[in-house]
């Protein structure tokens, strides 16, 4: 386009050069000056023809570069110009966000768990159609030895922050070390993010036992150990402040936490890890059921798990199936109040369990089906503590849930999950969830 | 007994050192850990991430990778955003300081060749591209060549004292695989001009080399499988450019390629993409013998 272009600029010259010798012009000026147009005209077809020929050659030149190319090191790589300018943005972090909601449908209007306090977190996901905890992620290297993340979670109430805390990078032999708040690794779902969750709520002992998700403020030191098999054994210590544990005094460490996890593969199509874990704590004040029931005294909670993955030639992008279960117990000395039923404090002294085990199949690059049983013990309760939250008449709350979904790409998912649960005695409720999860921005890798 | 002690001691700590001579290689994919191993040979160890029927883009960071990582002392992938659903994690959570971004043993096998397809412009409507453009390198033997330089040039920097021997060994590869590249090239005229159409934009380094013509790809866009109306305008394009091929590998959705093949009496040919791809093909020779053979006798 250029020389018509430039043809068009210089007549558009000529003519307003022109324009005042036109006032006083006779018939030959205008002769002449036609003469000029017509051999301008012919300059620019020629240019124009030149140009068509000019593109030709190049594309013919292309398609002999194309299928003759011999790459060799010297080849400079094909990139746009703007590959190679430097902007201050260019050290921006790694931002994505996620999107999430859902619809839930209950057939029972009270959703306690008998037996059991339950944390802010802990309990049954919304009714009705709700925007869940939108979140915002960031995440970068701060040099060659450190690395940070920053999640916070958006909701109608407000910014909670979810995760923020720097690590340690490319200290040698496997050692890592971090600080901040982050999720405890706890059992084998506890310190994932709900967003790459199988199932649109959390199994019945994650919810009670650890809030959900339980995340915690303090510092965390984990090591990879030298061996053929997979072994890393790391523990934290941490501030303590809330369900699952809960501090006034939080002028010391409130809880700690150790773990080891082994893991490998079988042949090139299965992989399996096995974890043991443990949450050590000493409450001098956890509230719960909005803190109508205060625990005091010592709280240790121990976690078994074991995750499992097949996939045929090892190919999971077709077609896989994953198993995962955990259990938990949770060995109490202190006591019990139930403000609303003026208590007092009762003594308490007793272990309670709770256990999940879930399967699920991918039959297809975009879509998975799932199912999940859960099932809680309160085992006794103080006689003294009867009528109150914690009697549950014997019930153990159970739940099974049945989800399917459907992946159009990594960074979108809806599914559907149904689920009847008995939280508490002569207690029925029907669950149905409709629930979607989506990413935009930064890739984020995900963990076995 | 102090003497004893102290033999002790040197055993437990300082013998695993000398027992340990090789230089530790992680390769993210098969063709990698085929090629460390030509130029490094007894002197180097290789773990490879994935295998030969495994799709490269989507692994699990699985626990065994975490404790391959723990001992590398340099990592050998593809890059290119190839492995960005699973290498960022291992090497967050495992790799030691010189195998980090920018350390010498960090090495790329794409940052030495000129990608195709670069997008001018990236969204993720488009699908899962990779914005530093078409990452599958290694359907083209000209490309591992200079990768086979690039690598053994970073290895005897890593590990001084074998250089002269991976220098040899790069030799040694380079006239063989020159031959070869003569050879296969000269079998491969008759490959020149044929339509093809692929599941995923996999093969698009072999069929610039061979001279073949990508007509459409199955998928509706990278990593989104075929849908109906979508599978309509694949077959509208096959009919008019005379498609007689469907290439795919190992490791690709057989979806919409059996329909498309009966509808416009096409093979569909599985090829093996990699090392340990298919049956036989254990050597990156034996790669491109084997992809072809295949191809020559399905035309």
């Amino acid at each position: 386009m250029t020389p018509i272009f430039m043809g068009m600029v210089c007549m558009a010259a000529l003519l307003s050069l022109s324009a005042p010798a036109w006032a006083h012009s006779d018939a030959s000026d205008l002769q002449s000056l036609k003469a000029d147009l017509v051999k301008m005209q012919n300059r620019i077809n020629q240019l124009e023809q030149a140009q068509q020929q000019q593109a030709h050659q190049q594309h013919v030149h292309q398609q002999q570069a194309q299928q003759q190319q011999t790459p060799s090191a010297a080849t400079n790589p094909v990139t746009p110009v703007s590959g190679v300018q430097f902007n201050d943005n260019m050290f921006n972090p790694s931002v994505s966000a996620i999107f999430n909601g859902h619809f839930g449908a209950f057939s029972n209007k009270n959703p306690a768990i008998a037996g059991f306090g339950t944390g802010e977190e802990g309990g049954r996901i919304n009714d009705g159609l709700s925007l869940d905890e939108s979140e915002l992620s960031i995440a970068s290297n701060v040099d060659d030895k450190f690395t940070a993340q920053l999640t916070a979670a958006l909701s109608g109430d407000g910014i909670e922050l979810e995760e923020a805390y720097v690590k340690s990078l490319g200290l040698p032999s496997g050692l890592g070390f971090k600080a901040g708040r982050f999720f405890q690794p706890i059992g084998y779902i506890n310190d994932h993010h709900t967003h790459s969750d199988d199932f649109a709520d959390r199994a019945l002992p994650n919810r009670i036992f650890l809030n959900n998700g339980y995340r915690d403020d303090g510092a965390m030191a984990s090591w990879i150990l030298p061996t053929e098999t997979y072994a890393e054994i790391g523990g934290s210590l941490l501030r303590g402040a809330d369900f699952p544990v809960g501090r006034i005094d939080q002028s010391k460490p409130g809880a700690w936490v150790a773990y080891g996890r082994v893991g490998g593969d079988i042949g090139t199509n299965h992989n399996w890890l096995a974890s043991l874990s443990t949450l050590q704590s000493r409450p001098d004040e956890r509230k719960s059921n909005d803190d109508n029931l205060i625990f005091r005294g010592d709280s240790d909670l121990y976690a078994a798990s074991l995750r499992y993955a097949w996939s045929p030639n090892g190919n999971n992008a077709q077609k896989e199936v994953t198993m995962q279960a955990e259990y938990f117990l949770r060995d109490e000395h202190g006591t019990y109040e139930s403000v609303d039923n003026a208590t007092g404090a009762i003594a308490y002294n007793g272990y309670q369990t709770g256990w999940y085990a879930q399967g699920l199949y991918k039959f297809h690059q975009q879509w998975r089906i799932g199912a999940r049983y859960s099932e809680l013990d309160p085992r006794n309760t103080p006689s003294e503590l009867a009528g109150t939250v914690l009697d549950s008449s014997g019930h153990k709350p159970w739940n099974a849930a049945f989800m399917a979904d459907w992946t159009n790409s990594e960074f979108s998912r809806i599914r559907l999950q149904y689920g009847y649960e008995e939280p508490a005695a002569n207690t029925r409720d029907h669950q149905v969830m409709l629930q979607y999860i989506m990413g935009i921005g930064a890739h984020r890798a995900h963990a076995f | 007994m102090k003497r004893l002690f102290a033999l002790l001691m040197f055993m437990l700590f300082c013998a695993p050192v000398i027992a340990h001579a090789e230089l530790n290689i992680f390769t993210c994919e098969p063709e990698w850990a085929a090629l460390a191993k030509e130029i490094g040979k007894d002197h180097v160890s290789v773990t490879s991430a994935t295998y030969g029927t495994q799709d490269p883009h989507h692994i699990r960071a699985r626990p065994s990778l975490l404790a391959a990582m723990q001992k590398a002392e340099m990592i050998f992938c593809t890059g290119a955003g190839l492995e960005v659903d699973w290498m960022p994690i291992l090497m967050q959570q495992a790799a030691g300081a010189n195998i980090q971004n920018g350390m010498p043993g960090y090495f790329m096998a794409s940052d030495y060749i000129a990608l195709m397809d670069k997008p001018p412009r990236v969204d993720r409507s488009m699908g899962d591209i990779h914005p530093n453009g078409n990452s599958h390198i290694q359907t083209d033997p000209r490309n591992i060549l200079i990768v086979a330089k690039a690598f053994a040039e970073r290895v005897s920097q890593l590990d001084v004292a074998n250089a002269a021997s991976y220098q040899a060994n790069l030799a040694e590869f380079t006239s063989r695989w020159q031959a070869n590249i003569q050879k296969w090239q000269a079998r491969a005229a008759k490959l020149r001009d044929v339509p093809v159409v692929v599941y995923h934009n996999n093969w698009n380094y072999l069929i610039r080399w061979l001279g073949m013509k990508q007509i459409h790809t199955l998928e509706v866009k990278p990593g989104i499988p075929p849908t109906p109306s979508h599978l309509q305008a694949v077959l509208a394009a096959s009919k008019a450019a005379g498609v007689k091929l469907i290439m795919l590998t190992p490791f690709d959705n057989s979806q919409g390629s059996q329909w498309l093949a009966e509808q416009i009496n096409a093979k569909i040919v599985l090829l093996p993409f990699t090392v340990g791809g298919m049956e036989d093909t254990d050597t990156l020779e034996a790669v491109f013998e084997r992809t072809l053979s295949i191809l020559e006798g399905s035309i």
